[in-house]
């Protein structure tokens, strides 16, 4: 049989290709555009914001507060599957290879996430207190060494107790690594020493008490499945994800809105597209997402153009999507066989689009009450998917 | 008059044709059975009829019309049975017979009455405002039955109405086409079960290689067969063994 590294190996590429392949859709198109704003958006507040800064701030606690919390979500990516527990058994005692593997990644998939905080927060600490370079860059190496005995402690933890009250844990962690770096921030050498080492004793003792025990394969198998479920419904405000696809939802408190379509004939293909476009996720979330980034765009940037070109754009987008999404259907429905006119289904696709654009026109243009000439925002999303639905393919 | 005439056609999915040449007539008031093997085109001359395919050469007329002369008269002469169930994942059951009622043009009252009764036969009553993925195979198919004795059609198209369907089902299912029957409604129905066929079946076409073998009554297939107390499974298992021995020859 392949040495346990080799099983790590084969399970880490695969992981990593799944988790490239949603990356690329999330990360591209409109979300980069936003995150590019956002970005830029609030980096020039803060840099703004660092030159009246008053030299009685508290950054000291607030970061050692913010960093701290930030390492003590130690989560460990072991990628143990189901069949592990039965297939895996006889190597029990081999495992530590394995894991040592699987504590190596999760250090550095969530050492950055504090790393980049503290980072960020240097031009802060240089504005309000008195360390020196030297100063700060041992306290970010302090950062990278308790994240090291955050994710062991973390592991040792949950592998010892099951997975029981881990929160006790991670508040008991929280403390000692938040008291860390607020005495490090202070120059407190020795104290900094006593705290570091407390932690690591606490990370030995669970160490300790979890030596014989049975490796708690259920605990570890569902973590992973949490995981990768919360990944993938992440991505799938994004794109689609084929393990959620077609996902239904009856999403019953929006009931109400059927009543606009009453009972008739000629409304039949309504009917029936109106729930469709309502209570299929793909459908929704589309909608969802698109309106959300243009309405925290209109919110949150003051410059009228660029809530216009933005509005404009993702009109364009939700416009396009939805209509292809709703009209293009390979199999076979019974609502082929209705006696209805054949362009039924392409007219109830076109109207109710229509009916969420102008929803999502109404709710942007709300939020970009506060710009001159606001209205014309709610024009421009209306205008140009009107001409979309018009130019594009039926 | 007869309500479904298939005249010469000739249709297939790709150049080859699957059936051949194929004439039948169904009239008003009869059951009539479409037996055949599997691959014999069963399927393809139900597609022909519902008008998902059409037909290369031949004409099919419903009521007196062809589905490009009339296409509302033609759709709204047949309700359709598929062998699986198409449903809407994200319609109750409600809607599903809300939607059906709409599309066919029928008012509310109608709609209320007719479902009523359809969803006692079946005991779905309490099953209203569920979605299809909470039903079973034999419920998904009884809604597909429900939605198509609502509309009332002139001919149902029933394809494999027995499989997947629990014996109180069967039954209640065959009651219903008796019943519309009795009221003149015709019947198409495609199916594996041959007792059951033989039993109700006014008249059945055996259909074999996209050609129709046989149609008649069960008299005139015996005579035809010169099989004399012959079952249907009798007869349809000497049509293709006949055949076996052509093709062999």
């Amino acid at each position: 049989m392949k040495n346990l590294r080799d099983v790590w190996s084969s399970r880490f590429m695969h992981y990593i290709g799944e988790v490239q392949k949603y990356m690329q859709f999330t990360f591209t198109g409109h979300i980069a555009i936003v995150l590019v704003f956002l970005i830029g958006a609030g980096g020039y507040q803060y840099s703004e914001w660092l030159k009246v800064v008053q030299a009685d701030f508290p950054a000291e606690i607030l970061i050692a507060v913010i960093v701290g919390l930030l390492l003590i979500f130690s989560r460990p990516t072991t990628l143990l599957r189901e069949p592990d527990q039965v297939y895996l058994l006889p190597l029990e005692s081999k495992m530590s290879q394995y894991f040592s593997k699987a504590l190596a990644w999760t250090f550095w998939s969530q050492v950055w996430i504090a790393a980049i905080v503290y980072i960020v927060s240097i031009p802060l600490l240089k504005a309000v207190t008195d360390l020196t370079t030297l100063n700060i860059w041992l306290i970010f190496l302090l950062i990278v060494v308790l994240k090291y005995i955050s994710v062991q402690g973390e592991f040792n933890y949950r592998y010892s107790e099951r997975g029981q009250l881990v929160w006790v844990d991670r508040l008991i962690r929280a403390v000692i690594f938040v008291v860390a770096i607020y005495l490090a921030l202070q120059t407190q050498l020795l104290l900094v020493i006593i705290a570091t080492v407390i932690s690591v004793i606490y990370m030995v003792v669970f160490r300790k008490k979890s030596i014989g025990e049975p490796i708690p394969y259920e605990h570890f198998v569902k973590l992973e499945q949490n995981r990768m479920m919360s990944f993938y419904r992440f991505a799938n405000y994004f794109t689609d994800v084929p393990h959620l696809h077609g996902s239904i939802r009856r999403r019953g408190w929006l009931d109400w809105l059927y009543k606009f379509i009453p009972y008739g004939k000629g409304n039949a293909q309504k009917y029936l597209v109106f729930r469709t476009f309502i209570r299929t996720d793909d459908h929704f979330y589309l909608w969802l997402r698109l309106t959300a980034i243009s309405a925290i765009i209109a919110v949150f940037v003051d410059i009228p153009v660029v809530t216009w070109i933005v509005a404009g754009a993702l009109s364009f987008a939700t416009t396009i999507q939805l209509k292809q999404a709703l009209l293009t259907s390979g199999e076979f429905r019974m609502d082929m066989l209705y006696p209805l006119p054949d362009n039924a289904r392409r007219l109830a696709v076109k109207q109710i689009v229509r009916l969420a654009m102008i929803t999502q026109a109404v709710i942007v243009g709300v939020c970009a009450i506060t710009q001159p000439m606001f209205y014309l925002t709610i024009v421009i999303i209306v205008g140009v998917s009107e001409l979309t639905m018009k130019i594009s393919k039926p | 008059m007869s309500v479904l005439e298939v005249q010469h056609v000739t249709g297939g999915y790709t150049r080859k044709p699957v059936i051949k040449d194929l004439s039948f007539t169904i009239g008003k008031g009869e059951l009539v059975g479409l037996i055949g093997l599997n691959g014999a085109g069963k399927s393809t001359t139900i597609k022909h009829i519902i008008g998902t395919m059409l037909p290369k050469e031949g004409n099919i007329r419903l009521n007196g019309v062809t589905l490009k002369e009339d296409t509302d008269k033609y759709r709204t002469a047949f309700s359709y049975i598929p062998e699986t169930p198409v449903l809407y994942d994200e319609l109750t059951l409600r809607e599903h017979l809300e939607l059906t009622a709409m599309a066919y043009g029928m008012n509310k009252a109608t709609l209320d009455a007719r479902s009523a009764i359809l969803l006692k036969e079946f005991r779905m009553e309490k099953r209203l405002n569920w979605f299809p993925s909470h039903f079973s195979k034999g419920m998904r198919q009884k809604v597909m039955i429900m939605c198509a004795f609502l509309v009332n059609p002139s001919l149902y198209i029933i394809d494999e109405p027995f499989v997947g369907l629990d014996p109180l089902g069967i039954q209640s299912l065959l009651d219903q086409m008796d019943e519309k029957k009795k009221e003149g409604a015709s019947i198409l129905m495609s199916t594996h079960i041959l007792s059951t066929a033989e039993k109700h079946c006014d008249r059945i076409i055996l259909l074999h290689e996209g050609s129709v073998r046989a149609q008649g009554t069960m008299a005139d297939l015996r005579n035809a067969f010169a099989m004399p107390n012959a079952t249907l499974d009798d007869l349809y298992i000497a049509m293709t063994k006949e055949r076996d021995h052509e093709e062999l020859a």
